[in-house]
């Protein structure tokens, strides 16, 4: 029948429109572990700019950080945080301090502030990333200071979470802790799985801009 | 001892934060007055008594619950206890969802009460028993601060009954705020969950209508916390809709956490995975929209499909003789025809509606699962075909002679293929049907009623269409002799469907079921052939219905009463790669994902022609099934043609209503099933299966 092959270009043209709608409206963005991580472009502290792009083929490490937040100060008085950066930067790893906190809130600084503290913490991260309007901060759904998040050379997230399992402020702590930052990284350069490559990061609140 | 102390407090003043030292049983510190409350200082040898943490903070300010949420930590406490006397955990009241910013956090503010219970030995000695502990927090606004105390009760053990109240606030406050500890679930209320594409759905079942719900999960890293929780009431509870966390490790055998209701009913849950009703999804407009879009669409395309296409020939028949027919006449056929299915789809759901509501979980083409139906429906059917084949006109002696007649004859016979059109239809499950049905069975009446007219029109459309534009029936041949062989022509798929019906009948009720109706096709073919031999005459009418009740008689009794199922005999005798196929159960599935295998479940029924098709085009083919082998996936048949509440109840957590309908499940136990067309390809399915994860294929021995 003429009008039954018609029908059916018909509605092969209306089923393939509704089909392009519904699949268009599935696209959500949000970073998995084992993912691809999202690119993101943002200045360092030296006014440089910085992306994920150009560190592809690296390890690269994402630290988010608020100097203020007591569960930041207890890796970096405690120089924990900086003897991290030294091992790991020395074994090629880049290490890239994210500061998200909006101007007004806690953890805010200018390019000059965070320079002069660096040098007073003698902290060693490749460079910090001010990202006060919380770009990078929501690409990555960053919840804590301090949060970790480990990305392997062909660019996958390996690790998202907290630096270890005690969460609590008090740098007695740190002794005898797991600490989940080298365990991701120990176990990827020795071509292995990452063995806890998900968890809840701790500290304070990552201080978003509106 | 002491030096322990000394360190520890130095320790304490090393930290940020501010500190208590002095053994008092309250501290007014940074943002908050924090204190140990007892109702009763005066203990007993072997008595339980209750002390709780209290604290009250200043505006804004919060503390957090045991699971906190994105950011925060619970507060803490470290008893130094007298011999004999210990502490029990601390109960967290229900918490307040925080919000900051994109996250989210679980806590309390203004003020707050964790009550927990001493044990008191009964060999505890009498005397002073200082009840001391070490408490530590986290208490924030937009920065957080953690703290430390160290607070003491000074208690008595008394070793004869003394009822000494230590201060009637204290005893105030404790009363005032026990009660926001979230209670057990009281036992004949119900908490079950189900995997969705993007979390869970939680269904809580109180025996009436809950209007608002908030689960606060026990668990970190199951559900992402900010996200909205949607409330669905239902008649007996509510069911929640729940986000999972995009970086969930393993899905959670039971989803732990309290549930809070509205009037203050805070309930302790651990819902067990379990068949929760359908999405539900808010009657919003573009939801309406889109599933009146994909309604009509199934409609149209429901033209095509193999249950439908006898009926094809009938309207194209009737198309042909009223191009003959002036102008508004087509019009009115085409009108009539609409009406005929819509108002057949009307019956159909109101029918479905009311089981519905009488508490049965039927779904679509359910009429096919009874026997009498089939039976009921194959005779009509013979009775037609016999009537088209040429044995007798319907329209000369069922209507008698009278000048009119012949046009109303003719409307009836147009609104007739109509009912018809619709009641071989529903057995196939066109694509876009299937999501539209599932949703609509879903809604309230109206937006119910709505759906099943947009399809019902989609199924009326192509025919109305040529009528209400009658140039484009030129392209038809003209009237002629001819139209009497191809009325006649039209027996042939008729009596194909008959031989359908009588199939799936002999697969479910056996041979004697099959000898019943095949003696009331006798019946109706006499009966035939006294209003062929004797036409237009009443004395050949009563005759005729008289057999043909007899005909109906015989077919009712003899289905119902020989043989009972003939079950599990259907999948027996299925062509190649049909051992690999093992019979449905959640459980099964369960297993084989537990197993780490996906799984593949055909939902089928022998009343389903398209089932049919897909099995033979696509599932049973040599390439499917090597795909199948390949990925290690384990093969489940779900077969409907009889009632069953289990795959009625799985197939409403799959946001379907009927078969066909195929679900591909990873082996990853968290993730909800994909959804396969309900038309298949070798192509579709095989492509399916490389989207699965790749830890799917891993486990592959």
């Amino acid at each position: 029948m003429v009008w039954n092959s018609q029908l059916s270009r018909l509605s092969c043209v209306i089923a393939s429109l509704l089909v392009g709608l519904s699949f268009h409206s599935t696209l959500a963005q949000s970073v998995r572990v084992g993912a691809p991580a999202p690119d993101f472009k943002s200045t360092d502290s030296n006014g440089k700019p910085e992306s994920l792009d150009e560190y592809h083929g690296k390890y690269v490490v994402l630290e988010w950080h608020n100097q203020g937040c007591p569960y930041t100060k207890k890796h970096y008085v405690s120089g924990n945080m900086q003897s991290l950066q030294k091992e790991w930067t020395a074994k090629g790893v880049v290490w890239l301090t994210v500061i998200s906190s909006a101007p007004g809130e806690q953890g805010y600084v200018t390019a000059s502030q965070e320079n002069s503290y660096l040098s007073q913490m003698h902290a060693a991260p490749t460079a910090v990333l001010l990202d006060s309007d919380s770009k990078v901060a929501r690409l990555y759904s960053a919840k804590t200071t301090p949060q970790m998040v480990v990305i392997d050379p062909a660019g996958k997230v390996i690790y998202d979470g907290a630096i270890d399992d005690r969460p609590t402020p008090d740098p007695e702590d740190i002794k005898g802790a797991k600490n989940y930052l080298n365990e991701a990284l120990s176990a990827a350069m020795a071509g292995k799985p990452v063995p806890t490559p998900y968890t809840r990061p701790y500290g304070c609140s990552v201080k978003y801009a509106d | 001892m002491r030096y322990f102390r000394l360190f520890l407090a130095l320790l304490v003043t090393l930290v940020p934060g501010v500190a208590a030292r002095a053994a008092s049983s309250s501290a007014d510190v940074a943002h908050l007055h924090v204190q140990l409350v007892a109702p009763e200082t005066t203990l007993s040898p072997g008595e339980p008594a209750d002390v709780g943490l209290y604290f009250k903070l200043e505006p804004g300010w919060h503390v957090y619950w045991k699971n906190a949420g994105d950011s925060g930590e619970p507060p803490r406490i470290r008893w130094t206890l007298p011999d004999g006397i210990s502490a029990g955990p601390i109960q967290f009241p229900a918490p307040k969802r925080l919000p900051l910013g994109p996250l989210m956090d679980f806590g309390y503010e203004n003020e707050v009460l964790f009550p927990l219970t001493l044990s008191v030995a009964k060999s505890t000695k009498a005397g002073p028993a200082p009840l001391h502990a070490k408490v530590d927090w986290l208490v924030c606004r937009e920065v957080c601060i953690p703290g430390k105390a160290e607070l003491e009760i000074a208690a008595t053990v008394a070793d004869h009954p003394v009822k000494a109240v230590a201060s009637a606030a204290d005893v105030d406050l404790y009363k005032r705020l026990l009660s926001l500890v979230p209670e057990p679930l009281p036992a004949s209320d119900r908490a079950v969950f189900a995997p969705t594409a993007d979390g869970f759905r939680l269904a809580l079942t109180t025996g009436q209508r809950e209007s608002s719900g908030e689960f606060f999960p026990a668990e970190q890293n199951i559900l992402s916390n900010p996200a909205p929780q949607a409330v669905t009431a239902t008649a007996t509870g509510l069911v929640l809709d729940l986000k999972k966390d995009p970086n969930m490790v393993a899905a959670p055998a039971q989803l732990a956490g309290v549930l809070e209701l509205s009037g203050g009913r805070n309930y302790e849950i651990a819902a067990v995975p379990g068949v929760v009703a359908a999405a539900a999804p808010k009657a919003d407009s573009t939801g309406l929209l889109r599933a009146v879009g994909l309604a009509f669409v199934g409609g149209l395309i429901l033209n095509l499909m193999p249950c439908v296409f006898p009926v094809l020939f009938i309207k194209g028949l009737s198309l042909v003789q009223s191009s003959s027919e002036e102008k508004h006449k087509q019009r009115g056929h085409g009108l009539v025809y609409t009406a005929g299915i819509v108002v057949s789809f009307w019956v159909l759901v109101g029918v479905l509606l009311g089981l519905h509501a009488a508490g049965s979980t039927l779904g679509w083409g359910f009429q096919f699962q009874s026997p009498v139906f089939l039976a009921l429906m194959a005779s009509l059917l013979f009775f037609l075909g016999l009537s088209l084949a040429g044995q007798f006109e319907i329209g000369l002696t069922l209507t008698s002679a009278g000048g009119s007649l012949a046009q109303k004859q003719g409307y009836a016979g147009s609104f007739f293929t109509g009912v018809l059109a619709v009641i071989v239809a529903t057995p196939c499950t066109a694509p876009f049907m299937g999501a539209a049905v599932g949703y609509a069975l879903a809604q309230s009446a109206p937006v119910t009623f709505a759906i099943f007219t947009a399809l019902a029109l989609g199924l009326a459309a192509p025919y109305l269409l040529l009528t209400l534009q009658p140039a484009w029936t030129r392209l038809l041949p003209r009237p002629g002799a001819w139209m009497e062989v191809l009325k006649q022509a039209t027996a042939v798929p008729i009596f194909g469907t008959v031989i359908w019906l009588v199939w799936v009948l002999a697969q479910t009720r056996g041979a004697e079921a099959v000898a019943a109706l095949l003696a009331t096709f006798l019946l109706l073919a006499i009966a035939g052939w006294v209003l062929g031999r004797w036409p237009a005459r009443m004395v050949s009418g009563v005759a005729a219905g008289v057999v043909i009740l007899a005909a109906v008689a015989a077919c009712v009794y003899g289905v119902t009463a020989f043989a009972g199922p003939v079950a599990a005999s259907s999948s027996a005798s299925n062509p190649a790669g049909a051992s690999r196929w093992e019979p449905w159960s959640q459980a099964a599935v369960d297993k084989y994902r537990a197993e780490g295998r996906p799984v593949f479940v055909d939902f089928t029924a022998s009343w389903c022609l398209s089932c049919q098709v897909n099995e033979r085009v696509a599932l049973r083919t040599a390439q499917v099934d090597a795909a199948f082998k390949k990925a290690n996936v384990a093969l489940l048949k779900a077969d409907w043609t009889e009632r069953d509440d289990a795959i009625a109840q799985a197939l409403t957590a799959l946001g379907r209503s009927g078969v066909p309908a195929y679900a591909l499940y990873a082996s990853n136990t968290g993730d909800a099933p994909v959804l396969l067309p309900e038309a298949l390809t070798p192509g579709i399915v095989v492509d399916a299966l490389n989207k699965l994860p790749v830890a799917a294929t891993a486990s592959n021995p």
